[in-house]
């Protein structure tokens, strides 16, 4: 029998009951109207009669599910107000934390490599030199490959090229690479073929392979372009190969080329600058391959005393795709899941509340046979019902917070192109819901498994909240301020971080400078004058550009990714430990640099034209330096030297020091500086500033012109101003800043709301009592105090949680915080002020309307 | 207040029995439910009156394990009604309620009253 027909059928068997009940009064001697309400009233509630009937149907699972979700729908409809407020809620909390995973599943997809597992980075360690993750000399890669642990073991590292294309020069990052790489990694390319062992040898052809990327940008997806020729570096290269769109990336690389071992390099050990990549023998697990790895670099270190101190680490390499992106989108994930928490509290909150309103609701269906498992159940489909509406509504936020993380164009994150509401994150959107529902539904659905049915129904109409509904709101609020908290000393602390990058002085002015990178190609310019003459030539030409004040050169700008470190020796001191060595850094620059940048001249004099090659090496050193090794002295005339075999170089001036940026602070803390003339210490890539009187980007095109003039092989990269670049900060710092600090203005906001709800409804609840102790006399004053003090109770143990919570939890952040530390007092002292003052403000409303009460009317509504 | 109390009280009186009365009531032939609510409260000489949030949910759970069929018919009355009759099912099920009741109520009543108090 169909559910409707079954349905008419009770119906009218109910009619027939009640026809025949109204006649037998009427035969009694009742009037019909006496007799037929007489029924009505014994009969009952008929539409709760019919609906505990119907339970008894025991119909399919799934039909009633079906008839929950229908008395659902119906309870949603009814109070309107109410489900838009939490779906509302949870469309925001849901919202983000579907955004967040679009990053995830994006960023943490597994590489497209067979048996990954199985492929590791092999780095170098030692502990108390303070290298973690550093790369290979390449005697290490031969004793390495040498070890029998690998089955294949490819060295890689990283570059760029000059590709010339038909009209224009574009500068490509790339990957040299020796074959083994590609057997190690073991992917088929998509078209043509991978390195073979001859390739790169002298005397044979250049090739090249190409990324999918590559292949599409500039070559339109054309599969004859395997075999043909392309320049890179000026040079003809054949393509070999096109790889597949999912091979794993390792550097923003575009193409590959055969890596061939410099001569210098083949016997030092000291000279490390190549990553190994190898994929295990089969048969040889993790564990054991690490160990064995030990063990041959614990020989080799006792045996160079360049390898001195070193261990080897294996990393998987899948592990090593992530473990950048891993600490941002931890913290993301954690704080998108705060916000949820805080929403659901609220909701859980709010259907407490409700659930006191429902009481006598409940109290009659499990009187009238209702199981209180159906009752539980009902609630809970109910809740999940209403998780379900948030969550399809959360995708239209979901939607604006994914463009706005793409806004960024954060290209160190892996596969970012991908990111987007995927099948799988809708999947993830829909299981959070339902998840989310089941959260907050326990509430309501605890609540009427709890119920005492004849206490329920012998209350009268004033409903008596328990003390156990009471506290468990209030512990609800206390968690809320207590994730706020936490989300709000996130967010200070990178928002103070980011403030600071901004206005702190970075020891140079910012303002109104062009900087272009060129990179000139190896093979072009072997020869270091031939660089030197190119970089002197172009900053000569550039000078008579109309408003521009200085022009120079310098090979890394402050706070690039790019760093040329030397170990500082002094001729006049003994030769110390390796491990005592100090690093510098070391800059190349042509004469006008210090002009350029406004580095302000302490001693001595800057470096200039006249510090050709053939004059006496010289250096200028930065004050940080000059404190740090000649502590007290004059060090205008000492000498130093950046390596052994070096000649000493003499200093002749001390310049400020400079920020070096937040990759030299994470790694070293500060270290010091030595700037060289570019003619003593030539180098192929150089970035030109341009110092001007006006808006430094209108010089773009002319720039770009000139130095196509001058080489059109040489392609200008990397052209923006000197301000835009420390504004900018890193990418990954300002999607932090942005997204915590919505994120906690979120959970700021749904922490008022909720502190403000539990205050106004415990007023609500005590307005006799009020009545009571006014009309014995209390001043207004006290009743506010009275309330006030319950609020504050509430959020001053949320904050005492959530501090510790956030000095266990703001560790995490510390990466992505410049100049800040993770315990910064000033920002917790503000944060707390902040939230306090706002749950003040939240409890002053209820509190002010308490002492509105009128004694009379309020002991009256009993 | 008081209405609802004892009404509530005689829905605790009734579980688990209330089963057993409409079987037993129905022993003597079919009936609706507004008859067997009759019946009940007759036969008790107006104890027990039967709920029809009670009643109606018994019915249809009972029809569906199998104790009970129903139909429609025209009733003395001449007028309309669903009318459930015991099925073969039902029959033992009463004999084995009625052995368990007798043997209940008499443990129960020798608790209550013991011979040695009666005598």
């Amino acid at each position: 029998m169909t559910r409707n027909r079954r349905d008419r059928d009770l119906q009218e068997e109910m009619d027939a009951h009640l026809r025949m009940a109204i006649r037998d009064r009427m035969e009694r001697g009742q009037s019909q109207a006496a007799a037929t309400s007489a029924a009505l009233a014994e009969f009952g509630n008929r539409l709760l009669v019919r609906e505990v009937t119907r339970d008894m149907w025991g119909w399919a699972t799934l039909e009633r599910l079906l008839q929950d979700c229908r008395y659902g729908a119906r309870m949603l409809r009814k109070n309107l107000g109410f489900t838009t407020v939490v779906v509302l809620t949870l469309a925001l909390g849901i919202g983000a934390n579907t955004a967040i995973y679009s990053v995830m599943q994006a960023a943490l997809a597994p590489l497209a490599i067979p048996e990954a597992g199985r492929v590791v980075m092999v780095w170098t360690e030692n502990a108390k030199r303070d290298w973690h993750q550093f790369p290979a000399s390449v005697p290490d890669y031969v004793d390495w490959k040498a070890s029998g642990v690998f089955s294949s073991l490819g060295a890689l590292s990283d570059g760029g090229f000059n590709l010339r294309m038909a009209d224009r020069t574009d500068r490509i990052s790339g990957l040299n690479v020796t074959p083994e790489f590609f057997a190690a990694i073991a992917v088929q390319p998509h078209l043509g073929r991978v390195f073979r062992a001859e390739d790169g040898q002298p005397g044979r052809s250049q090739v090249a392979i190409l990324t999918d990327g590559l292949w599409h940008s500039r070559f339109h997806a054309d599969p004859s372009v395997v075999g043909s020729s392309i320049v890179l570096d000026g040079v003809p290269h054949t393509v070999v190969g096109v790889l597949p769109k999912t091979f794993p990336v390792f550097a923003q690389e575009e193409i590959y080329a055969p890596l061939l071992f410099p001569a210098d390099m083949a016997e030092n050990r000291g000279s490390r600058f190549f990553q190994v990549v190898g994929r295990l023998r089969p048969g040889i697990p993790l564990a054991s391959a690490q160990q064995r790895m030990a063990a041959l670099e614990r020989r080799l270190s006792m045996q160079y005393t360049d390898d001195a101190g070193h261990s080897v680490a294996l990393q998987p390499v899948e592990e090593a795709s992530v473990e950048d992106e891993r600490a941002l989108l931890g913290i993301l994930f954690g704080a998108v899941g705060f916000v949820l928490l805080i929403a659901c509290a609220n909701i859980a909150n709010l259907l407490l509340a409700r659930g006191t309103a429902r009481r006598k609701e409940m109290a009659l269906r499990v009187a009238l046979g209702v199981g209180r498992w159906r009752l539980c159940r009902q609630l809970l489909t109910e809740s999940v019902l209403l998780a379900l509406l948030g969550g399809l509504v959360a995708i239209a936020p979901s939607l604006a917070a994914i463009r706005f993380i793409t806004s960024f164009h954060l290209d160190e994150l892996r596969n970012s192109d991908l990111i987007a509401l995927s099948p799988g994150v809708l999947v993830f959107n829909l299981a959070l819901s339902f998840a989310t529902g089941i959260l907050f539904g326990l509430v309501p659905a605890w609540q009427a498994w709890k119920i005492d049915v004849s206490g329920a129904m012998k209350e009268a109409s004033r409903s008596n909240t328990g003390g156990r509904h009471q506290r468990l709101r209030g512990l609800f609020v206390i968690s809320e301020v207590a994730l706020t908290l936490i989300l709000l000393v996130g967010a200070g602390l990178m928002l103070r971080s980011f403030a600071r990058l901004r206005s702190a002085n970075p020891g140079y002015d910012p303002h109104n400078v062009l900087t272009v990178r060129v990179a000139l190609s190896d093979q072009q310019y072997a020869a270091p004058e031939t660089q030197t003459a190119f970089f002197e030539r172009v900053v000569r030409e550039a000078r008579s550009l109309p408003g521009v004040l200085n022009v120079s050169a310098v090979d890394d700008l402050p706070g690039s990714d790019n760093l040329h470190g030397s170990a500082l020796r002094f001729p006049d001191r003994p030769e110390p430990h390796t491990e005592d060595l100090r690093m510098v850094l070391r800059n190349s620059v042509t004469g006008d640099y210090f002009a350029t940048m406004r580095i302000p001249l302490l001693r001595g004099r800057y470096l200039n034209e006249r510090d050709v090659q053939s004059a006496v090496p010289v250096a200028v050193i930065d004050e940080w330096t000059a404190k740090q090794n000649w502590p007290g002295q004059d060090v205008v005339g000492k000498s130093l030297k950046l390596g052994v075999k070096l000649p000493p170089r003499q200093i002749v001036g001390v310049v400020g020091s400079v920020d070096q940026g937040i990759l030299v602070k994470l790694l070293k803390g500060q270290v010091g500086q030595v700037y060289l003339p570019a003619p003593q210490a030539p180098m192929p890539a150089m970035t030109l500033l341009l110092r001007t009187i006006m808006d430094p980007a209108a010089l773009i095109p002319a720039m770009r012109k000139l130095v196509r003039n001058v080489d059109i092989d040489q392609p200008v990269f990397q052209v923006q101003t000197l301000e835009s670049i420390r504004a900018a900060g890193r990418a990954y710092q300002r999607l932090a800043t942005s997204l915590l600090g919505s994120f906690a203005a979120v959970a700021l906001l749904l922490a008022t709301i909720g502190i403000y709800g539990v205050i106004a409804y415990n007023v609500g609840q005590r307005t006799r009592e009020f009545g009571i102790r006014m009309s014995l006399g209390a001043q207004r004053l006290d009743v506010m105090r009275l309330v006030v003090r319950q609020g504050l109770v509430l959020a001053g143990a949320g904050i005492a949680i959530g501090l510790a919570g956030a000095l266990a939890l703001t560790r995490l952040l510390s990466r992505l915080l410049d100049r800040v530390n993770a315990t910064d007092p000033l920002t917790f002292a503000g944060v707390t002020g902040l939230l306090a003052v706002v749950a003040l403000a939240a409890t002053f409303l209820p509190a002010w309307r308490a002492t509105r009460v009128e004694p009379v009317t309020a002991l009256r509504c009993e | 207040m008081a209405t609802k109390d004892r009404y509530l009280n005689r829905i605790e009186l009734l579980q688990g029995t209330l089963d057993m009365l409409i079987l037993k009531t129905l022993q003597w032939g079919p009936q609706h439910g507004y008859g067997i609510i009759q019946a009940i409260r007759v036969t008790s000489s107006d104890v027990l009156q039967v709920e029809t949030g009670s009643l109606y949910p018994a019915l249809h759970r009972l029809e569906r394990q199998g104790w009970l069929s129903s139909e429609w018919k025209q009733s003395d009355s001449n007028q309309r009604a669903k009318y459930y009759r015991l099925t073969s099912a039902g029959k033992k099920q009463l004999a084995s309620e009625q052995a368990r009741w007798t043997q209940l109520s008499s443990a129960i009543a020798s608790i209550m009253s013991p011979e040695g108090e009666a005598s």
